[in-house]
């Protein structure tokens, strides 16, 4: 968060500035670029335009000079035949203009005077005459200085000249008009020139003599050399037949043909590559020459050019004059600015990047704060009542609003910790894919014997008694899991005990039907399972005390109503015999025999009896220390079915009591037998309150028990406690004095008490256990 | 009051018993009376006569155990001879703790029984005896005056200091009215000396 904006600032501002500097730039670029172009190629039209005035000026004397000297001849205001005469005029044409390389004069008769600058001579001049004088030629050579006088004379009988052979003087004579030749280089001199020929006319249609001047153009060569194009462009210019006739450099221009003579190159093998690569097409496609400049755009091998083809200098001298120059000649500088502006640029946006940052950072410096803050609140490390640092407003608002959320938040938090932790059960919650704990209670540790540590490394499968099935299998997320479960478990402690637990929960769903966690009570119901067990003990107890008594207690019934006749007997006998023993005149042996034998045999029949009863007393069972009002619960719950059908109600008063000693099947048998007497009187009754009140109360060292009912109580004809006597359809009438022998067979007593109210009370007492 | 206590009281709720042993006893010289419970013969019995009380063990409402408690309470000049079918080793001790002759279970010879009883007659005259003594000596206690008693109370509990002078002293009144209540008290009581007071007064004690 705090990288992202930083970066956002630094990068966003640098990005921007970047962009903003460069746009700039290369607006500037272009627009200079452009201009500068455009100023180049005025430059180059200029150049082409100067050029071919130059050349213009520079041939036109020639011209002027040529015609008048024919004219001259042609009026006779001189000699053409006079070779000394033409000599001096032919050389003050020769002085006219210094562009003259040489000025001549040739006739039918094949004489010729030339007049010609020399570097190589004695004098700067030379003529040069051919005299034809009869059949015999002469060529005389005179050098002279610059005022015409004679540096040396000479004769030259090798020369085998004839004027009337060249070419400028054919062409002349047939057109009859002044003719320029065609560029070449000349012999003499080796230097590039041309002729301009103008006809000396004798009358229509017949020609004199040819009047020429030789032009050295060298010197536009030199021209073009001078001309600044850029600082490397070039200019030259190129004749119609493809012949370069001026280029700075001038070396290029010639080329040994193959007979030994010098000549033009031609543009497509010209020496200069560029001009060659740019220019050739002129030549080759032969197409009509422009009428005006033709501005283009060359590459060449990388680099780009600009160039300018001019339209032919005139229909008489079909020359095109073309210059070229690197763009970057003109652009250059403003290249060389753009790169020097990129870097500025990037610098200032590196600068601008680097102030970002520190403005991110300024500005982010609260946010951070707030940030950490906000994480340490959320970790509890630090009390979001703590005064919140200077900071923006937004985060002020920001923070009150999550400082409301975090107290609600770990309001309830600590509302659901507290209920979990401090629950009174055993409470679990269990991630729903594998059955792990995920959060324990103390309750639950203490029930398990595990740790917290020990339990989150479990799941609830772990716990389960390895004898008992799991109840629970996660097997995956299928969303078939039960919304809510409700089982007892066997679970194993870690001390290796065995433990009841009721499980109870509910599985918490998120919108998919994703089970999310489950939370799951964990109750420890081990003493009621133990109770239940107790109870059902008791109950089987019970039914075969109950058995085994009825026939004991009929025996001893038996025994007892036995002994009384027995008794009587036994006592009759004897007080008989007295009665013989005292009337002696009524002696009798054998009646006295007969009495002794009777009361042997009553008190034989009494052995026999008390040995039975004996027998019987000895299953009579071991008394032992118990809580008499946990009996009473159990016994409770054995007779409330009984109860429930008859719509009665059993209320037990209890004391608190010391432990009594007797034997617990018996007592609760009496128990048992007084409630089920006291129901079934209960259900003879019609309307009125059903109420069996069980009371108890320490009475010295004895345990004082009453079973009183709201019954119709105890019809006084009926004797109670009377063996073999019932009001019932169905019984013996043994219940109660069952209930008596075995109560007077724990210590204590069992008697029927006049009741003030209605119904029936009978109680009985116990031995208490000594106090310690 | 007879020379030699001769009376037989029979408690038993069988009347075939009451019958045949009423019939034996008389038929060997004792005076014999019977009842049908324990509340019959506590109506009757004035708490005077001297005699035996046979009594059954097991009978309905107050039972043997109970009646002789009443009875010891009571003081009456009665021994007691159990007689009982549901005899057992517990039931006897208790009823021979309390006082009993003996515990006879049914049936029993009536020799065993008669012997019972005789013992139990002659210890019945002797009880008699003793309570008759009690009696006379109480008697002759209660004829004190409260001021008289509370000086015997002092001899009693303090029999080193009995003079005049510390008795006086204990209970705030001169040495003179303390030897004119001393001789009162000796004359009352039919003892000559201090001595005698003391014995008198401890066998008081002993018969409560």
């Amino acid at each position: 968060m705090r990288n992202s904006l930083g970066a956002l600032l630094a990068i966003g501002l640098a990005g921007l500035q970047f962009l903003a500097v460069l746009a700039v730039v290369f607006s500037s670029y272009v627009t200079s670029e452009s201009a500068l172009l455009s100023h180049a190629r005025d430059l180059l039209r200029d150049v082409g335009n100067n050029t071919i005035e130059h050349s213009r000026g520079f041939l036109r004397p020639a011209r002027g000079a040529a015609e008048l000297s024919a004219r001259l001849a042609q009026n006779d205001v001189i000699a053409s035949d006079n070779p000394v005469l033409l000599e001096k005029l032919i050389f003050q044409q020769l002085q006219l203009a210094p562009q003259f390389a040489g000025v001549f004069h040739g006739n039918e008769e094949g004489e010729f005077v030339y007049v010609m600058r020399t570097d190589d001579g004695p004098a700067p001049f030379r003529s040069k005459i051919i005299r034809v004088d009869g059949g015999v030629r002469t060529t005389e050579l005179i050098w002279r200085n610059d005022d015409y006088s004679v540096v040396e004379r000479r004769m030259d009988p090798e020369d085998t000249y004839d004027p009337r052979t060249r070419p400028w003087y054919q062409r002349a004579r047939q057109e009859l008009t002044t003719i320029w030749t065609d560029p070449y280089i000349f012999f003499s001199s080796q230097q590039p020139g041309i002729t301009l020929a103008s006809p000396v006319l004798s009358g229509p249609g017949s020609v004199r003599g040819i009047v020429g001047v030789d032009i050295e153009i060298s010197d536009i060569s030199d021209f073009l050399g001078r001309l600044r194009i850029g600082s490397t462009g070039k200019a030259l210019i190129i004749h119609q037949n493809g012949d370069v006739i001026a280029h700075p450099e001038k070396d290029l221009l010639k080329t040994e043909a193959a007979d030994g003579t010098l000549r033009f190159t031609n543009i497509r093998s010209f020496g200069d590559p560029i001009a060659q690569a740019a220019f050739s097409d002129l030549v080759r496609d032969g197409s009509e020459p422009a009428d005006s400049a033709q501005l283009g755009q060359f590459e060449y091998r990388g680099e780009t050019y600009v160039s300018v083809v001019m339209p032919e200098v005139s229909e008489t001298l079909p020359w095109t004059f073309a210059a070229y120059a690197p763009e970057s000649d003109f652009t250059a500088v403003i290249k060389h600015n753009r790169l020097i502006n990129i870097w500025i640029a990037a610098m200032v946006a590196m600068i601008t990047g680097i102030c970002g940052l520190m403005l991110a950072n300024y500005i982010h410096k609260p946010v951070r704060a707030f940030a950490v803050r906000s994480a340490l609140i959320s970790q509890g490390e630090l009390d979001p009542s703590e005064p919140l640092p200077k900071t923006y407003q937004e985060l002020e608002r920001a923070n009150t609003t999550l400082m409301q959320q975090i107290a609600a938040r770990k309001e309830t938090e600590s509302e659901y910790g507290q209920t979990f932790a401090l629950s009174s059960r055993g409470m679990v919650q269990i991630e729903p894919e594998t059955g792990r704990f995920l959060r324990v209670n103390a309750k639950f540790c203490e029930m398990t014997g595990y740790s917290e540590e020990e339990l989150k490394q479990m799941a609830l499968a772990d716990l389960v008694h390895p004898d008992d099935k799991p109840f629970l299998s996660w097997d995956g997320v299928s969303g078939e899991e039960p919304i809510e479960i409700n089982h007892e478990m066997r679970c194993r402690c870690k001390d290796g005990g065995t433990i009841w637990i009721a499980v109870n929960g509910i599985f918490v769903h998120n919108q998919e039907g994703r089970v999310l966690h489950a939370v799951f009570t964990m109750d420890d119901i081990t003493l009621n399972k133990r109770k239940e067990e107790q109870i059902a003990q008791l109950s089987r107890d019970l039914s075969n005390l109950s058995r085994d008594n009825t026939m004991g207690q009929m025996a001893a019934g038996l025994a007892h109503e036995l002994n009384q006749p027995l008794t009587a007997i036994a006592q009759n006998a004897d007080t008989a015999l007295l009665t013989v023993k005292q009337a002696p005149e009524q002696h009798d042996d054998e009646l006295r025999e007969i009495l002794e034998e009777i009361e042997a045999q009553s008190l034989r029949a009494g052995d026999i009896i008390r040995a039975l009863r004996a027998f019987i007393r000895k299953d009579e069972g071991i008394r032992s220390a118990f809580d008499f009002a946990e009996l009473v619960d159990q016994t409770k719950r054995l007779i409330i079915a009984e109860a429930h059908v008859v719509g009665a109600r059993i209320e037990t008063e209890i004391e608190t009591l010391r432990p009594v000693m007797a034997n617990r099947v018996q007592v609760a048998q009496v128990l048992v037998n007084l409630l089920r007497n006291a129901l079934e009187a209960l259900s003879e009754t019609g309307d009125g309150p059903k109420v069996v009140t069980v009371s108890a109360r320490q009475h010295g060292a004895e345990v004082l028990v009453c079973v009183t009912d709201t019954g119709p109580g105890v019809d006084p004809s009926i004797k109670l406690f009377s063996e073999f006597e019932t009001t019932k359809t169905s019984g013996m009438g043994l219940g109660l004095s069952i209930c008596r022998s075995m109560v007077e067979a724990n210590g204590g007593q069992l008697w029927h008490e006049e009741a003030t109210g209605p119904g029936a009370r009978f109680c009985f007492t116990l031995n208490a256990v000594a106090d310690a | 009051m007879p020379d030699v206590a001769n009376v037989v009281f029979i408690v038993d709720d069988d009347q075939d018993i009451r019958t045949s042993l009423s019939r034996a006893l008389r038929k060997r010289g004792f005076e014999v009376e019977t009842f049908g419970s324990a509340r019959e013969f506590l109506y009757a019995y004035d708490n005077a006569q001297v005699g035996c009380l046979v009594l059954d063990y097991g009978m309905p409402e107050m039972s043997g155990l109970e009646l002789q408690q009443r009875l010891n309470e009571a003081g009456a000049p009665l021994e007691l001879v159990f007689i009982t079918g549901h005899g057992g080793v517990p039931e006897s001790v208790q009823a021979i703790k309390s006082g009993a002759v003996n515990f006879l279970e049914k049936p029993f010879r009536q020799s065993d029984l008669v012997k019972n009883i005789q013992t139990a007659l002659s210890l019945a005259g002797e009880k008699y005896e003793r309570l008759q003594t009690h009696r006379q000596i109480r008697e002759r206690f209660e004829r004190l005056t409260a001021r008289e008693e509370e000086i015997v109370a002092h001899m009693i509990a303090r029999p080193a200091e009995v003079s005049s002078k510390e008795i006086a002293n204990h209970l705030g009144i001169s040495p003179r009215t303390v030897d004119h209540h001393r001789a009162r008290i000796l004359e009352k009581l039919e003892v000559n000396s201090v001595v005698e007071l003391i014995d008198l007064a401890s066998r008081l004690k002993d018969a409560v």
